[in-house]
């Protein structure tokens, strides 16, 4: 039996040797600057008008405001439940109906919501944001917040009022009046949707869309204002929930056993690699401009795989992939959530929501990703969403 | 000379309170039948005169005493169609559509015979009509292929900025009047259904500008009566892609405001 050391092992990427590995289908790279097919606008304008002159320009440029193109950009979609406190709001909603809770949102329009558990993290995009404005103010590869809600446009403009109010540079949204948003979601080539409600997550992630479902959690560690940080679990995020089936099937020797004899052969990508992905191209701007010690952008892997044995599988695919992740903690087993509470992470994206519980019990802001076989096992627990 | 005929097969609705659109003979029928019969086959107007005859019916089934319904006239353009009259009124009643008035004019009239009937909408699938009748003060919408996609449950209506960038274009005071007119009409059609299940649904999509632009938007449009259900604001991203998942049955771009002053 495999004696599992209860310390966690940080290990830099980079150390591991670089061995052959038998090359395997990675899926599709959603993260790709180039290559994704341009949309021509003229063969779907509904206005039979004559066509616009200009038709699409690379930039746009409103006074001080720059609007980057969709493609180009990393696009985060966050829903206004996640993105700010919206609790008091949901009760009138569930208690009183629709039509009360739209009343009261008109009659509150002027009071701003405060922020949800998605706020710190796209105030963090933003300050990356203006770092690589600095360094490349031609370029349209930043991030690009969306807000897409399932409310009513009676509600928009209060959340009008609040992006303002707080200072935050939304200038996309999308209020669907209760149909489904995935049509825009693909639209505006997202690379990330947050939301509270885990039926839109899946629906999102059947589609090919990094999802993840946020929670708030009751108390709050105080994160980076400078430095974006994005925390992964490896297993059913990053890679395939491959490992972690035979794992949950067969148990914890089986699971050992299997990393070993597949230790050359790549992990099958997660949900959330082309995320990671995206993070990376935009890491490799500032390595660019020589700030790598510097960087607004630190990734995260947060594993239960034990760095001697299973752990190197995980490392050899991300090297294989071409993925530089900062740090890589792997656990062997350990609870995440004290590490996570020295990482301090804007968001930590796992598929299980005992992880995401206890993260959250430490003041973490915890994703939960709705993707593979750990759904069938997720604990009864239900998630207690902010008090 | 115009001449006006009643559709007989058609109940005629109050003058005073119906909100009176005109469709004309090129959007209502498809190109002439090369056999030569005397039916014409239903053109790119169909699901909107289907979707303008469910709202009635909804419209009724609330309040049977209604009379703030939408009243369909079918409007010629020119000689040629002007001739056809008893073709068009043959079809018209072959297909069971529900038109309730004929109006044969010509090219130089038509404007003319749009006022006086009190129009309040007029859809066309030529475009120079289309400018033609703002600047006279009708608003105008325009009817293409994509209009045949549109949903016959639901009117969905796109409140927008001009497809092209020039201040003014074919917008005037006199139509901007007649346009907030109709909006305010629109707008109390909608408050009679609550927020799910109603037979009109309003859009609002922003190309340029950011949220704040979106927002006065959202505001003029709630003083003039009409509270939007659906908004976008696109930022400069391109208009189509969103336009093709809403499927709009037409756009309006008068009679509101986008941007502040």
């Amino acid at each position: 039996m495999v004696k599992m050391s209860l310390d966690a092992i940080q290990v830099m990427s980079g150390q591991v040797k670089e061995l052959k590995v038998s090359p395997s289908s990675n899926g599709d790279t959603r993260g790709s600057w180039e290559g994704k097919e341009e949309f021509d606008p003229n063969q779907l304008e509904l206005t039979a008008k004559p066509k616009p002159v200009t038709g699409r320009r690379a930039r746009k440029v409103e006074g001080a405001v720059f609007f980057p193109k969709p493609e180009n950009a990393v696009t985060v979609a966050v829903s206004s439940r996640v993105l700010f406190r919206t609790e008091r709001e949901q009760k009138v909603f569930e208690q009183k109906g629709v039509e009360e809770y739209l009343r009261y949102q008109i009659e509150h329009e002027n009071e701003p919501f405060a922020p949800g558990p998605a706020f710190p993290f796209v105030k963090a995009l933003d300050a990356v944001n203006t770092r690589l404005r600095e360094l490349y103010p031609q370029s349209e590869e930043l991030f690009d917040i969306v807000l897409v809600t399932y409310n009513h446009a009676h509600v928009g403009i209060r959340l009008i009022n609040t992006i303002n109010h707080h200072n935050l540079f939304i200038e996309r949204f999308c209020m669907t009046g209760g149909s489904s948003p995935i049509g825009y979601l693909k639209a505006w080539h997202t690379n990330l949707y947050l939301s509270a409600d885990a039926e839109k997550v899946r629906e999102a992630l059947a589609e090919g869309i990094a999802a993840a479902t946020m929670f708030m959690p009751e108390k709050l560690t105080e994160v980076s204002e400078s430095q974006l940080r994005v925390a992964f679990d490896g297993d059913a995020v990053l890679f395939s929930d491959e490992s972690e089936r035979i794992f949950k099937t067969h148990g914890l020797d089986k699971f050992f056993e299997h990393e070993k004899e597949n230790e050359d052969r790549l992990l099958d990508h997660g949900p959330l690699k082309g995320f990671l992905e995206a993070l990376g191209k935009l890491q490799k701007k500032f390595y660019a401009k020589g700030q790598r010690l510097d960087c607004p952008i630190r990734t995260y892997l947060v594993t239960a795989r034990s760095a001697a044995s299973s752990g190197i599988r995980a490392l050899k695919t991300l090297r294989a992939w071409g993925l530089e992740i900062d740090e890589a903690l792997f656990l062997a087993g350990a609870p995440k959530g004290p590490m996570l509470e020295k990482i301090r992470p804007h968001i930590y994206f796992d598929d299980q929501m005992f992880h995401v519980e206890g993260a959250a019990e430490m003041g973490t802001v915890a994703a939960h990703v709705p993707y593979g076989i750990a759904q069938k096992y997720n604990s009864q627990q239900k998630m207690s969403s902010g008090k | 000379m115009v001449s006006t005929v009643t559709n007989s097969d058609v109940k005629q609705k109050d003058v005073d309170q119906a909100v009176v659109v005109a469709v004309t003979f090129a959007a209502v029928f498809g190109p002439e039948a090369e056999d030569g019969s005397t039916v014409y086959r239903l053109g790119v107007a169909l699901p909107l005169l289907q979707v303008l005859q469910r709202v009635n019916e909804r419209l009724l089934e609330k309040n049977p005493a209604e009379h703030q319904l939408f009243d369909v006239i079918l409007i010629t353009t020119d000689s040629w169609q002007q001739q056809q009259n008893s073709s068009i009124i043959n079809s018209t009643r072959h297909h069971g559509l529900e038109i309730s008035r004929f109006c044969f004019s010509t090219e130089d009239n038509y404007i003319e015979s749009l006022v006086q009937n009190n129009v309040q909408l007029f859809f066309t699938t030529d475009g120079n009509e289309a400018l033609q009748a703002t600047h006279q003060g009708v608003p105008s919408a325009l009817l293409d292929k994509n209009s045949v996609s549109c949903p016959s449950e639901q009117l969905r209506v796109l409140f927008c900025e001009k497809a092209i960038i020039q201040p003014n274009m074919g917008s005037t005071e006199a139509s901007k009047k007649s346009a907030q007119n109709f909006l305010a009409h629109l707008g109390q059609m909608r408050q009679k259904f609550g927020v799910f299940d109603s037979p009109l649904c309003f859009t609002l999509v922003t190309s340029h500008g950011g949220k704040d632009s979106c927002c006065c938007a959202l505001k003029s449009l709630r003083s003039l009566g009409v509270s939007v259900d659906e908004a976008y604001c696109l930022g400069g991203a391109p208009r189509g892609p969103i336009l093709s998942l809403l499927r709009p049955h037409f756009l309006l771009s008068d009679g509101f405001s986008l941007l502040e002053g």
